[in-house]
């Protein structure tokens, strides 16, 4: 009730036909405020209650009479922000709220009011305070930035935060900062290298909770972020066919017809939504400036230095920060490996996760001899006939991760004695074994013993094509997916030729070139349209570029004549070599780059079908440097070994690759439901099944009294019908 | 169908109404509940109970603090009760509480919705001596003026009887507090509803908002107010015959060398430096205090002025009782403008 006349209020124009009754108010108001003012925290129930209205009053209508109010936004901040220690709680609520409303009226920009609460929200005592102004703060933030980028406010919100905290380090205030942040960072209004650097000084200050609240939103900021989006996006899919069908069967109504409107008008936002380009979204972890630093001053000021407050598990997040930034920037911190010695050992609590992060700390820079001693510790004092199966399954597993990243720290006794695990009788033991027996058929082969090379590995030993990598190198890059669009390019224009009629192995230059500034066109045909004087302009341009590209063009297709010449033995050292010039030789066209990147989808999708081998060799692939090692991953197949798990966990365990699958029903009492679910109609029969009881019963009633001659009619009809093909007669057939 | 009859009879006997006869007892409802109970005796858990009658003391202080009690009548009878205990009090003896104390508890009762309890309220604050009401004008001000600009024309009135009151009992101090002279004007003008050049015209349904009071001829009231406000504010000088007859008495009560020495002496005002002030928020220009007359009459002519004369133009064509009222304002604006901004 009073919600709608506050919103009848907001309509009021500002007609001067008011401006008396208004002015009266606003006397009142001064007075109220008057008396309020001289004694803030003694003043009487209903002396608040009737400033609280009129002061609501006045700043729905605030925007009608500028002139009189010139002071009444200063007048609203001062008082929340010299007595909001002592203020009825409602009122300051309102007072938030009027302040608020009275930015949203364009009385007040928004610099004012987040310079305005956000002090308050740092320095109250009062928890629902702080969680209003927390919102009005975030939704502020939101509402600047929905239509553009709000730079300037959001360059002086962050060194808002960022002074506050760098500027107390040992306080706890910096939580707000760290909240803020976060939450900003997840609704990806802040991307930017800034409020990373927030979060970095966040994490190097000497609270505990702020130092958590830092690293965890390095370790799970970026991961948030894509959940929410992913949230966002599939939030409801509507079926706009459906939603059609139904608009025509359903009784029509406008109000029916402007829902649907709406319905479709968002889903057709939301499709060209989904067209757009994707905003570029750097992980937090790859906008840090100085990531060597950072890494540095986290390991030296919260992990070596021996005053440090954490607790462990505090530690260990700290740690897998660090580490994942060694691992990603591929960064040298020396004195981190001789720090793990001492945590190795099985007896350590959640010695999987120090596993994990040493395992995330060790790149293909790190030099071979530092990482040695720790494998042989991991070895020794995990992996042994002795030792539980789960401890040696965490052992091998980690030093497989280890190697994976830097394979020349293992020994070639070493290896030989942990592959000979893959005999052992746990079952966890074993698949840690083998994975890292074909971990190093592939990057060590020579190191094994003949018999466990296999047959792959020990060909490419002997034909010399597979060398171990030196310290340091580096492979050289290419384009993902290029010797596929090579193979597909050359399938098509086989096909085309093969289509004229042609010898399908010659080649015409033309041909492919007027296909190229078809696919380069693809994009602007609709802007080049607009004007006929422009279409001529760009004619000639074109006739120019073809021109000067000629040569350029030439130049694979020639080759390609070359390869149809070559003979079928060497055929695949000069693929190889075509392969490589795909790239150089040719300008890709967008529609180059989307048919590659299609083909990989398509590749990856066979990969992951084809087989166990090919899933095997999918895997280190499909796994991102971005993403994190954890602990579970350290543990491996462990937790899974039959003996130790009750039944429930199998069954969870059974169950966990499967779509969910509620309850046991016959297929046709699904197919019913689903057609319910879409809102279709049932059969006569299955009418015929549900009807009432009760009204049946009177039809077979009178069914048992019918005479003879009666019967027979109804025999008759019945026969009648049935050769007619039902009530109305079926006569097409 | 029997069935069906029996059922019809009793479906009607639910709409037939029971007869009432005289001389018996009303039937009871179906669903009646019988909540009387029998008992030897009753006992009462707290109760206190003294021999000796409370003091007439903790009697006024009990009495004040019902003053914010929910009842209205409650209110009105404590109010009335202060009041005879102020004026039955022997001649010369102080108060009973100091008027700083019972003062807090008063101002909202200026606000008061009750009217019998603002009537009350009227009688207590004329029981008050009046040197004690001029150190208190700053706190009752801004209470009178949210009166004067109050919904209800009712609480507007008594709020103008009010300060008609403080006028009559402390006029200076009234005119010359912070605030005390714009603002109160701007409330004037906004209960006369003379604030703008259209809002004044006599067609115009003029101090029209908020419920119309019970009350009759508020307008003269109001008017009636404004003149003794004006006068206090602007009059002449002379006629209040204050700084005349002190400056005579300076030279002549002193002997020869002594001239002006009150002027050296500790002032006789309970807040000699309230104009510095040190202690409050920063003043604009509405809040200011105006302590000379010639500030006051500037600030008039430059902001009321205009607004006055078309006001009492208006209110003279009105004529009527209304026009009488306004003649007397106009006496005194005439007398304030010839006497003009001063010596």
């Amino acid at each position: 009730m009073v919600k709608r006349k506050l919103g009848a209020l907001e309509k009021v124009e500002a007609d001067l036909s008011y401006i008396e009754d208004f002015r009266a108010q606003h006397y009142q108001y001064e007075s109220h405020r008057e008396i309020f003012m001289a004694a803030p925290s003694g003043a009487t129930d209903t002396g608040i209650i009737s400033l609280r209205e009129l002061i609501d009053f006045i700043s729905h209508v605030a925007d009608c009479y500028p002139e009189i109010l010139k002071d009444f936004p200063q007048q609203l901040i001062d008082m929340l922000m010299q007595h909001h220690m002592v203020l009825e709680s409602e009122l300051r609520e309102k007072l938030v709220g009027s302040i608020v409303l009275l930015k949203k009226k364009d009385l007040l920009d928004s610099a004012t009011l987040l310079h305005t609460l956000f002090p308050i929200l740092i320095s109250t005592p009062s928890k629902t305070l702080r969680a209003l102004l927390f919102q009005k703060i975030l939704s502020e933030l939101r509402q600047a930035n929905s239509k553009t980028t709000h730079h300037k406010l959001n360059r002086t919100m962050q060194t808002v935060l960022f002074n506050l905290v760098t500027s107390d380090r040992k306080s706890s205030k910096g939580l707000w900062a760290i909240k803020l942040t976060r939450e900003l960072w997840k609704r990806q209004i802040w991307t930017d290298a800034k409020a990373v650097e927030i979060m970095k000084e966040a994490s190097l200050s000497e609270n505990e909770k702020v130092i958590v609240g830092g690293v965890r939103f390095f370790l799970g900021g970026d991961k948030e972020r894509e959940d929410m989006e992913d949230e966002s996006s599939d939030e409801e899919t509507l079926d706009v066919g459906r939603l059609r069908h139904n608009l025509q069967i359903n009784k029509k109504s406008k109000k029916k017809a402007r829902v649907a409107e709406k319905a479709i008008s968002i889903h057709k936002k939301k499709e060209r939504k989904k067209s757009q380009p994707h905003p570029l979204n750097f992980s937090a972890l790859h906008l840090l400036h100085d990531p060597q630093g950072f890494a540095d001053s986290l390991f030296t000021k919260h992990l070596q230095s021996s005053k440090v407050k954490l607790n462990l598990e505090q530690k260990l997040l700290v740690l897998q920060l660090v580490s994942r930034l060694v691992g990603l920037h591929k960064l040298h911190i020396m004195s981190l490996y001789s720090y793990f010695q001492k945590f190795l050992t099985p007896r350590q609590p959640s010695v999987t996760s120090f596993l994990a992060s040493l395992a995330q700390a060790s790149h293909d820079l790190v030099p071979p001899d530092v990482l040695e001693p720790l494998i042989q510790k991991i070895a020794n004092e995990f992996v042994s006939e002795a030792s539980a199966g789960e401890v040696a399954t965490a052992g091998l597993n980690a030093i497989r991760e280890i190697c994976v990243r830097q394979p020349l720290a293992m020994n070639e006794t070493l290896l030989q004695d942990l592959v000979m695990y893959k005999k052992s009788k746990d079952k966890g033991v074993t698949m840690a074994s083998k994975g890292l027996l074909s971990l190093y058929r592939d990057v060590g082969a020579q190191m094994l013993k003949k018999r466990d090379r296999g047959k792959e590995a020990a060909m490419s030993l002997r034909s010399g094509d597979k060398e171990q990598r030196r310290f340091g190198q580096q492979e050289s890059g290419g384009i993902e997916g290029l010797e596929l669009l090579e193979k597909w390019k050359e399938e098509e224009r086989r096909k085309k030729r093969a289509e004229k009629g042609l010898a399908s192995d010659a080649s015409d230059a033309s041909d492919d070139e007027e296909d190229d500034w078809a696919a380069w066109n693809v994009e602007d045909d609709e802007d080049s349209d607009d004007s006929g004087e422009w279409i001529n302009v760009q004619s000639d341009v074109e006739i120019d570029l073809s021109d000067s590209e000629d040569e350029g063009k030439d130049r694979p297709s020639k080759k390609s004549k070359q390869d149809g010449e070559a003979t079928k033995e060497n055929d695949d050292a000069v693929q190889e070599v075509k392969l490589s010039t795909l790239a150089t030789t040719r300008i890709l066209t967008p529609a180059d780059l989307a048919k590659l990147a299609e083909l990989r989808a398509q590749a990856s999708v066979e990969s992951a079908v084809n087989g166990p081998r090919g899933r095997r060799a999918a895997q280190p692939a499909a796994r991102h440097t971005d993403d994190p090692l954890t602990a579970e991953e350290i543990e491996g197949l462990a937790s899974l070994s039959a003996a130790k798990s009750t039944r429930e966990e199998r069954i969870a365990h059974a169950r966990e690759g499967k779509p969910d699958r509620d309850e046991h029903k016959s297929k046709e009492a699904r197919r019913r439901e689903r057609k319910q679910e879409l809102g279709k109609s049932t059969t006569n029969k299955e009418k015929a099944r549900r009807k009432n009881f009760l009204m049946t019963l009177g039809k077979a009633k009178s069914k048992n009294k019918r005479s003879l001659v009666e019967t027979r009619a109804v025999l008759k009809a019945h026969h009648a019908r049935q050769k007619r093909g039902g009530k109305r007669g079926n006569a097409g057939n | 169908m029997g069935s069906s009859a029996k059922r019809k009879k009793e479906k009607q006997k639910d709409f037939q109404k029971p007869k009432l006869r005289v001389g018996k007892a009303k039937a009871k409802p179906e669903n009646f509940t019988d909540t009387s109970f029998r008992s030897k005796a009753i006992v009462i858990n707290q109760q206190s109970l003294h021999v000796a009658a409370p003091t007439s003391s903790s009697q006024f202080a009990h009495h004040l603090s019902l003053l914010s009690s929910k009842s209205d009548s409650q209110r009105r009878d404590s109010l009335a009760h202060l009041t005879t205990s102020i004026a039955a009090r022997p001649v010369n003896s102080p108060l009973p509480q100091p008027v700083s104390v019972m003062l807090p508890s008063f101002l909202p009762l200026i606000l008061d919705a009750n009217n019998s309890v603002r009537t009350a309220l009227l009688k207590l604050l004329r029981t008050l001596p009046r040197n004690d009401v001029e150190d208190h004008v700053v706190q009752l001000l801004p209470y009178v003026r949210a009166g004067m600009t109050h919904l209800a024309a009712d609480i507007r009135v008594s709020a103008v009887e009010i300060l008609s009151w403080m006028i009559d009992a402390a006029g200076e101090a009234v005119v010359a507090c912070a605030g005390g002279w714009i603002k109160t004007f701007n409330c004037f003008l906004s209960v006369l509803g003379w604030h703008t050049e259209e809002s004044a015209r006599w067609s115009s349904n003029r101090a029209s908002f908020g419920k119309s009071g019970s009350q009759g001829r508020p307008m003269v009231k109001v008017l009636g107010a404004l003149a003794e406000f004006l006068n206090a504010g602007i009059g002449q000088p002379g006629t209040s015959a204050d700084d005349g007859s002190e400056q005579d008495n300076m030279f002549s009560a002193q002997p020869f060398p002594l001239c002006q020495t009150s002027q050296h002496m500790i002032s006789e005002s309970s807040a000699p430096y309230a104009y510095l002030n040190l202690f409050g928020q920063p003043r604009d220009e509405e809040g200011e205090m105006y302590e000379t007359r010639e500030d006051r009459y500037r600030v008039f002519a430059v902001r009321f002025l205009p607004a006055i004369e078309r006001g009492l133009k208006s209110a003279r064509e009105e004529g009527g009782e209304l026009g009488r009222a306004s003649s007397s304002v106009s006496k005194v604006l005439k007398e304030a403008l010839s006497y003009g901004p001063g010596p």
